[in-house]
């Protein structure tokens, strides 16, 4: 097997177009729910008896879907929320860590127009080497709970 | 009852670090011993690899000795993929590891039991025990291999305890 030797200059030509769909077929804002930096070390902390006081990291622009029109009893329903690669590129570096996937993994959760979603998987495309668009798969939280975002 | 989990959990914890102090994982930004309580933490779509996951289930009570005696079943999980370097070949092996530190973890097997609402935590008057360890069958799924190991929990409910 050889090796593609045909010359390929990487430019951020796919991400912007990723972008620019985004923003135009709904682009909204989704709030990943990340854990504080320094975390909470404590045995408290770790036994469910201080509050985490997760904090919201603003990702957009984001295409929120449901992702199964059939709907069964008793199973909360499931979405899909597309994100802007260069997004999560910025998130990963304020966040510092290692790889987007490690984000999401951090993630308690993601807060959209005040609904919390928890992440079943994440998948991604990707154009010659670069990540332009993330697809994460959610789960209705069955809390209820309102979270507040910043739009409001 | 809550003091009784909670104390089982910080001595297997702190037992880990001892067995094992390699047995790490990080989750909400801190570097701990691989081990935790299911119902303390977010919600997974799938558990850790490399780090046991205690899951309280059943709950029992005999009410006919002079202090209630509380019954508490906690499942411990444990999955592994093995490690890169051997390209997950050797993930029989380190599911065996696993099973040795948690036989070792859960041995002796009792310890004071101890209220960690208060700070600095309150040592209580009575102890926590539990059974050996009930180890299921593995299970395979893809690269993983886990196993569910199942221990009963003794407590005695102090005058006073919530």
């Amino acid at each position: 097997m050889s090796a593609d030797l045909t010359v390929q200059n990487p430019t951020d030509q796919a991400l912007r177009a990723a972008d620019a769909l985004l923003r135009s077929n709904g682009g909204t804002t989704a709030y990943l729910q990340m854990p504080t930096t320094p975390g909470d070390a404590s045995d408290a902390g770790q036994l469910g008896l201080d509050a985490p006081n997760f904090q919201r990291l603003p990702l957009e622009p984001v295409v929120f879907r449901r992702s199964r029109p059939t709907m069964t009893e008793g199973e909360p329903a499931k979405y899909e929320l597309l994100v802007s690669g260069a997004a999560v590129q910025a998130a990963v570096g304020e966040m510092q860590v290692a790889s987007a996937d490690l984000l999401f993994q951090m993630a308690a959760g993601v807060a959209i127009a005040n609904e919390l979603f928890l992440i079943e998987a994440v998948s991604l495309s990707e154009c010659m080497g670069s990540v332009y668009l993330y697809r994460l798969l959610l789960r209705e939280s069955t809390s209820g709970w309102q979270i507040q975002t910043a739009q409001d | 009852m809550q003091n009784a989990k909670d104390t089982f959990y910080i001595a297997l914890r702190n037992r880990l670090t001892t067995v094992n102090p390699a047995r790490t994982m990080t989750l909400r930004g801190i570097v701990r011993p691989g081990i935790l309580v299911e119902e303390a933490e977010a919600p997974m779509a799938q558990l850790p690899l490399d780090a046991f996951v205690l899951r309280w289930t059943k709950l029992a009570a005999d009410t006919q000795l002079p202090s209630i005696l509380a019954q508490l079943t906690c499942e411990i999980h444990y999955a592994t993929a093995g490690t890169q370097g051997n390209s997950g070949l050797d993930r029989g092996r380190a599911l065996e590891e696993m099973d040795y530190e948690l036989l070792q973890m859960l041995c002796p097997s009792s310890t004071v039991k101890m209220n960690y609402t208060e700070t600095p935590a309150e040592q209580m008057g009575t102890s926590i025990f539990w059974s050996p360890a009930t180890f299921a069958a593995g299970v395979t799924t893809r690269e993983r291999v886990g196993r569910v190991a199942t221990v009963e929990v003794f407590t005695f409910q102090e005058q006073g305890e919530q």
